[in-house]
């Protein structure tokens, strides 16, 4: 204790700081050191069951090359936007019409969540086959409205990459909803009176007070869900296993076939840093939100 | 419902309007609900006919076929374990320091919140291979515990969060009351803090609990067939499934049901978990 002691700021409950150990070095040992031994393998050849051998930036070298790789990149950022931006205007559409405090509204908002809990895989396996080419339901009504849909969603390279951002949308809307409306009685209701004394329209009333005064809120639910878009995996899994072809396979996707069927360890880890970059500067803007948040209130 | 309109006949379609657009959404939210709920009690028949068929004559058979016919039983078995384990040691590790945290005032503070909060940031790609090899070296990969090592950093750090939230909501006074009572700091947490914080324990453990029942990539790169959870099980049985959703529909029903119910029940906290505290 005399050694952490300096360290302390406060005397009282000084013997307390032993009960940051255990997560400290949990953290320590199966997230730093994981992530550590990440970045130290990316800089070697290291095939599973094989010896490692040293090639500096061969790895990053031969990414820079790598049609498959930075096409999967590219794919996972058009799923990023497209879901993310998708989520968030449906989102605050449905948002605006249950922003009352009718019966039914309450009723919608609970059950409405039940996609954001489902398995993911096994929302990605309903929807293949509600997807199924011959008899699925959804691909069925879609032909019953004259939609030229070829094979089907799932299975034309035109709209492969739609029919997952669809499932994505349907899983994670709810959860942009539910932000919105937390966002949405948290406004008080004076600037609405005063724009109503001023004869404003509903149109001017949404886009000089409602949307402001919401953007903090969007903000943060917008990043929320792109950490973890970056994270898709199960539903494209289940649904197209990356294809057509590689239309779907986004950069996660990729980067397992590398690491887990052709056990390329090492370059599999260089192809992931992509992401780790990606992941940590979104999640630092994050994080210093939610902490300028936290420490407008505390004080601390 | 106070809709802005003057006139009555104004007011009175918007209303219309709103319902109807909500109804559609709501439709399109809950149509996969429906079809998984009665594709799981229809006939294997049903799946082939055109139109198809949202509701059939009922029967319990497929339930009945994947628990005697399929290894569902030890899946789910599987799921209980790992999602049990995730959940207590989460809350044994993130529980303390959440409190130490609200509580005491000390040098890196903010980098060690930085270290605990990245864990969400970080694409689970990028640990899940690199922890496959670690665990190898450890000699347990394909056990229960390499997954719920795992899933707790994802969980502790939530846990964390979550909890310092709360106990910095509780106030100091009746720890120190019980301190001049004799209490020593580790029994005024036991006994006066972690009693008082139930909401923020709930929340945490039923995260802990959805987060590890549905996680799929981790169990994919770390179990072996003996450890394999429900999603892993569903989709080895897929050659099965092409023969029959309702097989498919019935699992995924049993997969679904601990995580719908335990939401509903505790919609409250549930909110304020997916946003990782972020609206509460």
């Amino acid at each position: 204790m005399g050694t952490i002691a300096p360290f302390i700021k406060t005397k009282k409950n000084r013997s307390l700081i032993w009960f940051l150990l255990p997560i400290t070095v949990y953290l320590l040992v199966f997230f730093l050191y994981p992530v550590i031994y990440d970045i130290y393998i990316s800089f070697f050849s290291f095939k599973l069951g094989e010896k490692a051998v040293f090639v500096g930036l061969g790895n990053y070298q031969a990414m820079l090359a790598d049609f498959q790789y930075l096409g999967s990149l590219k794919t996972t950022l058009v799923f990023v936007i497209s879901t993310v931006s998708a989520e968030l205007l449906l989102g605050m559409i449905i948002a605006l019409l249950l922003n009352n405090e009718h019966r039914l509204a309450e009723g919608i908002r609970t059950i409405i969540l039940i996609p954001t809990v489902f398995t993911p895989l096994v929302a990605g396996l309903v929807w293949k086959a509600l997807y199924h080419p011959d008899l699925g339901m959804f691909t069925y009504y879609l032909r019953q409205f004259g939609l030229d849909i070829g094979r089907g969603l799932t299975v034309e390279r035109y709209s492969a990459l739609f029919s997952v951002v669809l499932v994505d949308v349907w899983e994670w809307t709810p959860l942009m909803v539910i932000i919105l409306l937390a966002g949405l009685k948290s406004i008080p209701s004076e600037p609405y009176e005063a724009a109503m004394l001023d004869g404003a329209s509903p149109v001017q009333v949404f886009f000089m007070i409602t949307l402001p005064l919401l953007r903090p809120t969007a903000v943060v639910a917008l990043l929320i869900r792109t950490l973890d878009a970056l994270k898709i995996f199960d539903i494209i899994w289940a649904i197209t296993g990356g294809g057509p072809g590689t239309v779907t396979t986004v950069a996660n996707l990729r980067i397992y076939e590398v690491g887990m069927q052709h056990l390329r360890i090492g370059y599999a880890a260089a192809l992931s840093n992509v992401l780790l970059v990606a992941g940590v500067v979104v999640g630092i803007i994050f994080i210093q939100l939610l902490y300028q948040d936290l420490f407008k209130e505390k004080k601390v | 419902m106070a809709a802005v309109g003057s006139k009555p006949g104004v007011r009175y379609t918007a209303g219309a309007l709103r319902a109807i657009i909500v109804l559609f959404l709501v439709s399109f939210f809950m149509f996969p609900v429906a079809w998984i709920l009665t594709t799981s009690l229809a006939q294997r028949i049903a799946m082939f006919k055109l139109p198809p068929q949202l509701f059939n004559q009922p029967t319990i058979k497929n339930f009945i076929y994947i628990f005697t016919q399929m290894p569902v039983l030890s899946w789910t078995m599987n799921s209980i374990i790992i999602s049990l384990g995730t959940m207590i040691l989460s809350l044994l590790i993130g529980v303390p320091a959440g409190y130490t945290f609200s509580r005491v005032n000390f040098t890196g503070k903010k980098a060690l919140l930085m270290v605990i909060l990245l864990t969400r940031a970080l694409p689970t790609i990028v640990i899940a291979l690199p922890f496959r090899v670690i665990m190898q070296n450890f000699g347990i990969l394909g056990t229960h515990l390499a997954v719920i090592l795992i899933d707790t950093v994802y969980n502790a750090a939530f846990t964390f969060w979550l909890m310092s939230g709360i106990f910095e909501s509780i106030p100091e006074e009746l720890e120190e009351a019980a301190k001049i009572d004799g209490c020593s700091p580790v029994q005024a947490f036991l006994l006066v803090a972690v009693p008082l914080s139930k909401p923020g324990l709930v929340t945490s453990a039923l995260f802990a609990f959805i987060f590890s029942w549905n996680d799929f990539l981790f169990a994919l790169t770390l179990t072996s067939p003996e450890s394999a959870t429900l999603p892993l099980g569903m989709l080895s049985t897929y050659g099965i499934l092409q023969q029959g959703w309702t097989y498919m529909a019935a699992m995924g029903v049993v997969a679904i049901i601990p995580v719908v119910l335990l939401s509903l029940l505790l919609q409250r906290y549930y909110v304020s978990g997916l946003t990782f505290g972020g609206v509460k």
